[in-house]
């Protein structure tokens, strides 16, 4: 075991104190504030006094106790974290883009305005969808805007009134219930079936004329193809209600099938997970939401058209449901999705995708050796295997993976499979390197189960004690 | 399809001829028959077509007098830099906090640093961007208090109100307009007074306001607030000159961080700052960092308090929200360490002049209107003119300057009420020429 993570004693940047250095151009003196009256005046203002230096030396070694997609496999399930291309951080660093402010007149940002145009024909061509808005500013808020517009759809039918429900199976993302709810829904959970997708009867007895959609991600968060999909659509759709594509887990499907071909109405893309756009230690992520024709109107202003080889700002959809964030979406990341989808094409999407599901069912294989892997032995993009039976919990593993240096997969998600371990490894990962997670994972088996409880202990600090943190509730420095 | 020796090796041990054949669960009456979307090209091609693309845009260079929640401010290289390091870029939500304390301490800092900017007890580890951020914030307030009736400025931006709007659907809470001043431009405490009764349960106040104007009158709501909340949208380069929201008993304060550090990039990724009172953390969105300890008494970093979130409490949670702006979170508290306070107060104190010198200039001219705001400009500042100019922005573009933005396009009704009215927005980095530039083209129009 060679593998030890950078280790810092590294105090917090408020309690440095080497004095800023950093210059400011200009010739301010407080005299210029007499006119203003003494009582809307700051007195004082506790900053952190530090050099550039020390700032820049305090970033850099916390980014190395740190780890990232550039370090390794990052096989968070539904996390989609593959290889985030450097091309798109050159591209993003363009003045004539980073440069460009959201109030400039149209004929100023054409190449902005192009960019976007194109990305949204290239994700409505993969979605086989008809219109697209790319406000939203992440999976979630793409969900709350999806919402929306099944609220709008429903209200403008005079129905909305009735319609009052959302269904959402027990495997679903935990975002799909709260969008619902914060959009005034309330939530029918349904069971999933034996071999893991929905199951219909549930889903028939639950559907009625109180349905406004039913919401599901497929393949769903087991790793499972809801091969009845289009049984789904028509139970749905005879039911008066709308049809809801989660995209977190567009990457096991992108080119083989749609939710446009599936029978969807609405459906969210998670740039950050499926175009590789970096996903920043936790955000900025991008959520564009793509309907049916018939949902066009309801779309967020405005959405990016096109008249005579002119981009331009187009607010004519009369039934909008308004606006959902600041200005048209986050652009950084929308270029980078552009890059990233011109860069692999059709044959390169097609090709990301058949070697994630690949990636995916090769680990279920290899792991299955040791664990048990519940549902349908065919996998998608990811896999989520129990530790149930195996003596050990599946925290414990997951301590024994970081201490090993491999990022470990989401656990005890989702719900409905206990000590589960969700496995998403994408495509950008070598068999060397699958075999080696497996090898270490399965090894972690052999360990008694007390020292895997002293695990980490390569990494910068041990074991955390959550508890302590809720309990003693620090959220700042003081 | 291609396939190399390891996927040879790979398709053989999972017994299938080729890699589709891993689909046979997708039904063939839903399989894409073909894409519109051209076969892939090169890095080389991607890069050339993206600097032609570029290029089509204009901006930076010319003289730029946009803002109005987003400015082209000073950037330290150092931020850049910081911001783009790999381990930052590229890592996912700290899940896994062993392995992710680089994250989890910046995060704490930046949580902690919000907290001394804006005089607030607690901040979250980031929201999406100012709009969203305010509309989680009322939210927020409904959930502290119930009441039915959120009082907004009458110069509010139209895409601030609608995006609240948005985040209101579904709650049983009406928003209600009050007046500004027509001599200062402050809000007008006695029609704020009228309206605030029983079902109040929150009022906005924006600081300066959505004329641009330092308003005098917003600390005073404390006052006139009773039982509703107040929610302040301040601006976080101002909180280097002016008093901070704490100090004056806002319950939830509100910003867009984009100046900290961010480039403008048409306007996203940008960063929503959230802050309140600690007695309303269990009623708040979103992620919070705490600080814990290893095993062995050292100090570390979480997330703490999940049980407000989707993740756990599913259609329980107190929001949806999920991934948020945390690589925004760590530029603005890098920016705001390279810039220490002492270069915040020049910042705030630059911006400041350089607003009060361009009102001097530009109403002076023959062109400004007799009647204009007494208020004073933090960074926008809005000039009256004596008619109409017809489409300015326009004729300031041939003259390769940016701005004047109408107070009619960001606020219908404002507008409305105060005519003929243009924004001309400064920062640190305005100059006395570029003033008098913009004065001189102004004059020649």
């Amino acid at each position: 075991m060679s593998y030890r993570q950078a280790t810092y004693d590294e105090p917090l940047i408020s309690e440095m104190r080497s004095g800023s250095t950093y210059r400011i151009p200009g010739d301010a003196s407080a005299a210029v504030l007499e006119d203003l009256p003494g009582e809307i005046l700051r007195k004082d203002l506790k900053l952190p006094e530090v050099s550039e230096y020390d700032v820049v030396r305090h970033y850099t070694r916390l980014s190395q106790m740190n780890y990232s997609v550039d370090l390794g496999i990052y096989p968070l399930g539904s996390c989609t974290m593959k290889f985030n291309p450097k091309l798109a951080d050159m591209i993003s660093t363009f003045e004539g883009f980073s440069g460009i402010h959201p109030l400039q007149s149209e004929e100023t940002v054409q190449g902005s305005l192009k960019v976007m145009y194109e990305l949204q024909e290239y994700l409505k061509d993969i979605s086989d969808m008809d219109a697209i808005t790319l406000q939203p500013l992440a999976g979630a808020h793409g969900e709350f805007t999806g919402i929306l517009i099944v609220r709008k759809y429903h209200e403008d039918k005079g129905d909305l009134q009735k319609r009052t429900e959302i269904i959402i199976p027990d495997s679903a993302h935990g975002t799909n219930p709260a969008s619902a709810a914060m959009c005034g829904f309330d939530v029918v959970e349904i069971p999933s079936g034996p071999d893991g997708t929905v199951n219909i009867e549930a889903l028939k007895a639950a559907l009625s004329g109180k349905t406004a959609a039913f919401m599901i991600t497929n393949p769903n968060t087991l790793g499972i193809f809801e091969d009845r999909i289009t049984e789904i659509a028509k139970l749905v759709h005879d039911a008066g209600a709308l049809l809801y594509y989660d995209g977190a887990n567009f990457n096991a499907i992108l080119g083989i099938t749609s939710p446009g071909l599936m029978g969807f109405d609405i459906v969210h893309f998670n740039l950050h997970k499926t175009f590789a756009t970096p996903h920043g230690g936790g955000g900025p992520g991008s959520g564009p939401v793509a309907v049916r024709a018939h949902l066009k109107d309801f779309l967020p202003v405005p959405v990016v058209s096109m008249k005579e080889k002119r981009y331009f700002l187009d607010y004519s959809m009369k039934k909008t449901i308004g606006k959902v964030s600041s200005y048209f979406g986050s652009f950084n990341m929308l270029l980078r999705a552009w890059s990233y989808i011109r860069y692999h094409g059709s044959d390169g999407l097609s090709e990301n995708t058949l070697d994630a599901v690949m990636n995916a069912n090769y680990l279920s294989k290899k792991l299955s050796s040791g664990f048990r892997i519940p549902y349908k032995p065919l996998k998608k993009h990811e896999l989520v295997l129990s530790t149930e039976g195996t003596g050990r919990k599946a925290l414990d593993l997951a301590k024994y993976l970081i201490d090993h240096g491999i990022h470990a997969p989401t656990v005890y998600f989702p719900l409905i499979v206990h000590e589960a371990m969700m496995i998403e490894p994408t495509e950008t990962v070598s068999m060397n390197d699958l075999d080696n997670f497996a090898e270490i994972l399965l090894k972690s088996l052999d360990v008694d189960e007390a020292e895997l409880k002293k695990m980490p202990r390569n990494l910068s600090v041990g074991r955390l004690d959550d508890v302590k943190a809720a309990k003693d509730l620090k959220i700042r420095w003081d | 399809m291609s396939i190399n020796k390891d996927q040879a090796e790979m398709l053989n041990l999972l017994g299938v001829k080729d890699k589709l054949e891993l689909f046979s669960d997708v039904p063939q009456s839903v399989r894409k028959p073909s894409f519109r979307l051209d076969r892939g090209i090169s890095e080389h091609e991607v890069l050339l077509e993206a600097r032609s693309n570029a290029a089509l845009n204009r901006g930076p260079g010319m003289l730029n007098f946009l803002g109005n929640g987003i400015y082209d401010r000073i950037i330290p290289a150092s931020v850049d830099s910081i911001a783009g390091r790999t381990e930052f870029l590229t890592s996912y939500t700290p899940y896994q906090a062993e392995m992710s304390q680089g994250v989890l301490q910046s995060l704490f800092e930046y949580q902690s640093m919000m907290c001394q900017l804006t005089g607030m007890d607690v901040t979250n580890s980031s929201m999406y961007d100012g709009f969203t951020a305010l509309g989680e914030a009322v939210r927020m307030a409904y959930r502290i208090n119930g009441k039915t009736e959120v009082l907004v400025p009458e110069c509010i931006y139209d895409g601030k109100l609608q995006v609240i709007k948005s985040y209101l659907e579904g709650l049983p809470v009406r928003i209600t307009k009050y007046a500004m001043d027509a001599g200062t431009g402050f809000l007008n405490l006695d029609d704020l007074k009228s309206r605030i009764n029983g079902d109040t349960c929150a009022i906005i106040c924006e600081m300066p306001n959505g004329l641009g104007i330092i308003d005098q009158n917003v600390p005073k709501v404390q006052e006139i607030k009773g039982e509703a909340l107040l929610i302040a949208y301040v601006d976080p380069i101002s909180l280097g000159i002016l008093r901070a929201p704490g100090e004056y008993n806002a319950d939830i304060a509100v910003a867009e961080g984009q100046q900290l550090g961010i480039h403008m990039s048409y306007g996203g990724p940008l960063l929503g700052i959230l802050s309140f009172k600690r007695d309303y953390i269990r009623k708040s969105p979103g992620r919070l960092i705490g600080e814990t300890v290893d095993v062995n008494g050292k100090r570390a970093f979480v997330m703490t308090l999940q049980t407000r979130e989707q993740h756990i409490r599913r259609e329980k949670a107190m929001s949806n929200i999920c991934t948020n702006q945390a690589l925004m979170a760590i530029t603005a508290t890098t920016y705001l360490g390279i810039v220490g306070p002492g270069g915040l107060r020049k910042i705030g104190t630059m911006t400041y002049k350089n607003a009060g010198d361009l009102g001097k200039r530009l109403r002076g001219m023959k062109l400004a209107a007799k009647d204009q705001f007494t208020g004073k400009s933090f960074s926008d500042v809005l000039i009256r003119f004596g008619s109409d100019q017809g489409d300015l922005r326009e004729k300031l573009l041939h003259k390769e300057v940016l701005g004047g933005t109408t107070l009619a396009g960001l606020c219908a009704a404002a507008g409305k009420k105060f005519p003929h009215s243009h924004f001309f927005s400064v920062t640190e980095k305005t100059t006395t020429a570029e003033i008098e530039k913009l004065a001189g083209i102004l004059e020649g129009i």
